[in-house]
């Protein structure tokens, strides 16, 4: 037999090259000569005569060529011609086999979207490869910018093309007033050469210039979503004015729509120039030195190699720091830059691991896809041998056939690749909202090249790992036994059997990981949601009330907090109701100092302050420990009282009982003049990630310490979520100028900062129980497929009086051991898994180990089942009429 | 294919491709020259053969799985190709073979019938 090798290339139509036949003729026409020379004749007598006998040499080559190509397009029209018969001819075949590539090839393509989105894909800017972030660190902590410091460095460096300074914080949401309703857009401060380093122009009007944020222009560019949201994609926008907080600025440019900004899932509505800053922003940070703000990119000069550029820059970096910075006593600050062709992703750090094992989940479930897909075609195989020998027996080499049989699972994965397409796209963008939960991420995705190609090479990957096999084993058919055989064919039978049973095998270990993940991740997430946070979850409605970052909308908002917090005390079907500075589970968190006379702030130290009205720890369900908590009595010419968590309590003084009465500072060092003191403390809450460790917090009453506040919580009995309405209508007519956001309960605040964990519960359950039912069809065909092969024996068996159990236990003694050896291979590989897996995993101990039995229990249960139809069919099976099939 | 007349006949269609596994079957691999030569030394002069045609009639055989080749070196100590019969070839020449004692019978037949 002919190796593998040849045989596809022959499949693959390969010819000769010209070169080759060049050199076959010119040896040829030499050999000739030489014959003809032997008998006499003279050198070009002889030349001549060869010429003659061989004929036109550029005809010849001509009809080879003409050959080597017919043969290519018409085998290939002939293959897909037939091969689309014999797809149409088994409709039910055909069906099955298009939906579950389609699945698996669709599931792998959502998430390469998303994956690419996330992870791969470079910035949609001019060269993003030249772009680095330039980042500022203490000892590995990053570090944002001060404004002053960026200005110094921009100004002085030479070794850039420019370096920009951007800031999503503090202007995180400003309020956008003069387009209907008040509502909050995304916008982002950046200095002027933002937009020529990076190489972006206007897609309608111009960007903004260095020259536009000297003058401190108000102008700004907006993004091609709020062009087409805010304005309908009117050219008339450009020119139009808008009302950002405080700041009145004129539209001058639209940005392209392929550009989101520098930072990965966060696009931005509007950018303004970083001299509006005092305008936007309650208080000038453009000439604060110590304010850490900004995050600064750059772009490399061509000629400039990066390590160069950063020790240029550090050396700079750590000349300027000597004359602003020193009174702060910075050491062991440096200049790193890091390469930014993929912007600045903060989603990465995050879902870099759910997403790539979700990759690896879906891939998994495609080879499983393959494995049924091959043992489907083997089974066809079986029932196509005869027409395999006659084929054959006319003549058709068995690389015609391979090809042949190639084209059909080809035409499968198209087909399947098509309806993938389709399920992608939709696939991607419901992965990104159950991802980005609460989040909101803003991701270009889109079926670009990158993903198409991902999609055709996943399809023929999958082609090849389906179909090679099947098409292998199904032309090794001894012509004279199947053109004898009935159509079942015994030919090849033992090897496709093997085939099959490790297919199975194959199958079943795949699934078995792929359950075992699931359990895991579900459990994870049901820790998560049930573990002890400090407070009580259900029965709390949060309101969130964004703040401007002004002077008088924040004293107009410091008057409203008594009001607020009586009227919402007065609610029907309140409990009790409490306002604080910033809520639990949000994003944003006041963080500082924390000192006693015996142990100063310490570098590393966490510490959260949490200002709140009276009732707070009642509202929230969070338990005392020691002391009092904090009441209406804490008024602001009262003595500053404040209260402990447990762990800051541990820390400072050694225990809740010592810290009562004794006093703390918010700063470095104790300072007697500006304490507190401690008149109660706490039970540990986990503040804002339900995967925060118990912190050091300190709560202060809102009226010694005015901040805006900016969460309101009741606590009601039943589902809190119906007093909605009510506390909309209150708030509305306290200031009908109020901006509220975000109204959810606890609960549902928790669920969303568990969205990559639900994220990837969800997924690998569907994927986990995907893999399970394509296996239990698996198992199912394979035992069918003994079943068919063995009637005549069983027949024998039943006819010499075995009864009917025996044959079935004989069955599936074969079922067991399949799922035998497949738990170990199975069971092998997750314990493997667990390993890789940990850091993904919350709260994993000896219970979460038992559920890889368990899943490998469902799944030998399900198997088994799968295997049982058939056993039971074979076991009914009338013996004469089974030994009459011949 | 050539466009000679006269007593001598030209290589009817399809009948190149059983002279070349007939060949090939008796004598083992064989280059192009080779092969040409020997078939036009068995048809002892009553064959005109341009040489040259044989070279599509053998990719034809190849593409079909009858024949298989590789490069050797020829008695002029230059690269040539090979050629051989495979295992599939030999069965098409068995089938052919028959197929052409019957069709040659059957024409015989034919022609003695009608004389």
């Amino acid at each position: 037999m002919t190796d593998w090798r040849t045989l596809i290339g022959r499949m693959l139509g390969k010819g000769r090259t010209d070169a080759e036949l060049d050199e076959e003729i010119g040896g040829h026409l030499d050999l000739m000569t030489r014959d003809f020379e032997r008998r006499g004749m003279t050198a070009g007598e002889a030349r001549m005569a060869a010429r003659r006998a061989f004929g036109g040499v550029a005809q010849i080559k001509e009809a080879y060529r003409e050959r080597r190509r017919l043969r290519f397009f018409d085998a290939l029209a002939q293959d897909l011609a037939y091969a689309l018969r014999q797809l149409r001819k088994n409709p039910a075949f055909t069906t099955a086999a298009v939906l579950t590539l389609a699945l698996g090839i669709g599931a792998n393509a959502a998430i390469y979207q998303v994956l690419d989105a996330v992870l791969l894909r470079p910035l949609p800017v001019k060269d993003p490869q030249r772009l680095v972030l330039v980042q500022l660190r203490e000892n590995h902590k990053a570090l944002n910018f001060a404004y002053p410091l960026f200005r110094e460095m921009a100004a002085r460096q030479q070794v850039l093309d420019g370096m920009f300074a951007t800031s999503d914080f503090p202007l995180h949401d400003p309020i956008l007033r003069g387009r209907g309703p008040l509502h909050s857009a995304r916008g982002v401060l950046a200095t002027g050469d933002y937009f020529r380093v990076l190489g972006v122009s206007a897609s309608l009007g111009r960007m903004f210039t260095t020259a536009d944020d000297r003058a401190a222009a108000p102008v700004a560019v907006i993004s091609h979503a709020f062009w087409d949201r805010e304005f309908g994609r009117s050219p008339a926008a450009i020119g139009q004015v808008l009302e950002i907080n405080k700041a009145v600025v004129t539209v001058i440019g639209v940005a392209p729509a392929r550009f989101f900004g520098e930072r990965v899932g966060s696009a931005p509505d509007v950018w303004l120039p970083m001299a509006l800053e005092p305008q936007v922003l309650a208080m000038d940070w453009l000439n604060a030195p110590t304010g850490n703000w900004l995050t600064v990119m750059a772009r490399l000069r061509p000629d400039v190699q990066a390590a160069q550029a950063q020790r240029a820059l550090d050396a700079l970096y750590q000349q300027l720091l000597d004359f602003t910075l020193r009174r702060e006593g910075v050491r062991a600050r440096h200049l790193d830059l890091e390469p930014a062709a993929g912007g600045i992703n903060d989603l990465q750090g995050q879902f870099r691991s759910p997403l790539l094992f979700l990759m690896a989940v879906v891939g998994l479930v495609l080879l499983i896809a393959c494995c049924n897909l091959a043992n489907l075609l083997l089974g066809r195989a079986t029932a196509r041998a005869h027409e395999m020998g006659v084929r054959m027996a006319l003549g058709a080499a068995r690389a015609r056939l391979v090809r042949q049989l190639l084209t059909e699972s080809f035409l499968l994965s198209l087909l399947g690749a098509s309806l993938a397409l389709l399920l992608a796209w939709r696939g991607a963008h419901a992965l990104v909202a159950l991802a980005s939960a609460g989040g909101g991420w803003q991701l270009p995705l889109g079926m670009g090249w990158r993903a198409l190609g991902f999609t055709a090479a996943v399809a023929l990957f999958a082609t090849f790992l389906f179909g090679l096999a099947p098409a292998l084993t199904a032309t090794r058919v001894d012509v004279h036994a199947a053109l004898q055989a009935s159509w079942r064919g015994h030919t090849a039978g033992r090897s496709k059997h093997l085939l099959a049973k490790f297919l199975v095998v194959a199958q079943i270990s795949i699934a078995l990981l792929l359950l075992s993940a699931a359990a895991l991740l579900a459990r994870s997430l049901w820790n998560l949601r049930h573990q002890d946070f400090g407070f009580r979850r259900d029965g709390v409605l949060m309101v969130d009330l964004p703040v401007e970052f002004s002077k008088t909308l924040m004293a107009r908002h410091n008057a409203l907090r008594q009001p607020l917090f009586e009227r919402m005390n007065a609610l029907p079907g309140v409990q009790s109701a409490a306002l604080s500075g910033f809520g639990l589970m949000g994003g944003m968190q006041h963080t500082g100092y924390l000192s006693s006379p015996d142990r100063p702030f310490q570098d590393g130290d966490l510490v959260r302050y949490i200002h709140v009205s009276p009732r707070y720890f009642e509202t929230m369900g969070i338990r005392m420990a020691a002391g009092r908590a904090l009441t209406a009595e804490d008024r602001q010419d009262a003595p500053k009282a404040a209260v402990l968590s447990e762990t800051a309590a541990v820390t400072l003084f050694g225990g809740a009982d010592r810290a009562l009465g004794r006093f703390v500072s918010l700063d470095k060092r104790f300072n007697s003049k500006t304490a507190w003191e401690v008149v109660g403390v706490v039970r540990n809450v986990r503040f804002a990630d339900p995967r925060d460790p118990f912190g050091m917090l300190v709560y202060m009453p809102l009226a010694q310490d005015p901040v805006p506040a900016t969460a309101v919580m009741l606590r009601a009995p039943g589902d809190p979520s119906r007093l909605a309405a009510s506390v909309r209508a209150v708030l509305h007519e306290l200031d009908p100028n109020l901006l509220i956001g975000n109204v959810t309960t606890l609960a549902d605040a928790i669920d969303s900062k568990l969205a990559r964990e639900r994220m990837l519960a969800l997924l690998s359950t569907c994927f986990g129980l995907l893999a399970l039912a394509l296996t239990s069809v698996g198992v199912y065909g394979v035992i069918s497929y003994a079943v068919v092969r063995r009637t005549q024996e069983i027949g024998i068996r039943l006819a010499l009086g075995a009864a009917r159990r025996t044959v079935a236990g004989m069955l599936m003694r074969d079922v067991g051991m399949l799922v035998g050896v497949s738990a170990l291979l199975g069971g092998a590989g997750a314990v493997a898994m667990v390993r890789a897996m940990r850091t993904m995993l919350f709260g994993f101990g000896t219970v979460e180990y038992s559920l890889l039995p368990i899943a490998a229990l469902l799944l030998s249960l399900v198997a088994a089942a799968a295997g049982y139809l058939p056993a039971r069919r074979a076991a009914c099976l009338d013996p004469m009429e089974a030994l009459r099939q011949e | 294919m050539g466009n000679r007349s006269g007593s001598r006949s030209e290589v009817p269609y399809g009948t190149l491709d059983l002279m070349v596994l007939k060949t090939l079957d008796a004598m083992g691999a064989l280059h192009g020259y080779g092969l040409a030569r020997r078939i036009e030394q068995v048809a002892e002069g009553s064959l005109e053969l341009n040489q040259g045609t044989i070279y599509p009639a053998l990719l034809r055989l190849e593409q079909r799985g009858w024949i298989s080749s590789q490069w050797g070196a020829s008695d002029n100590n230059r690269r040539a190709r090979f050629y051989s019969i495979t295992r599939s070839g030999r069965k098409q020449l068995a089938a052919e073979t028959q197929n052409w004692s019957r069709t040659v019978a059957m024409v015989n037949r034919l022609l003695e019938g009608e004389s």
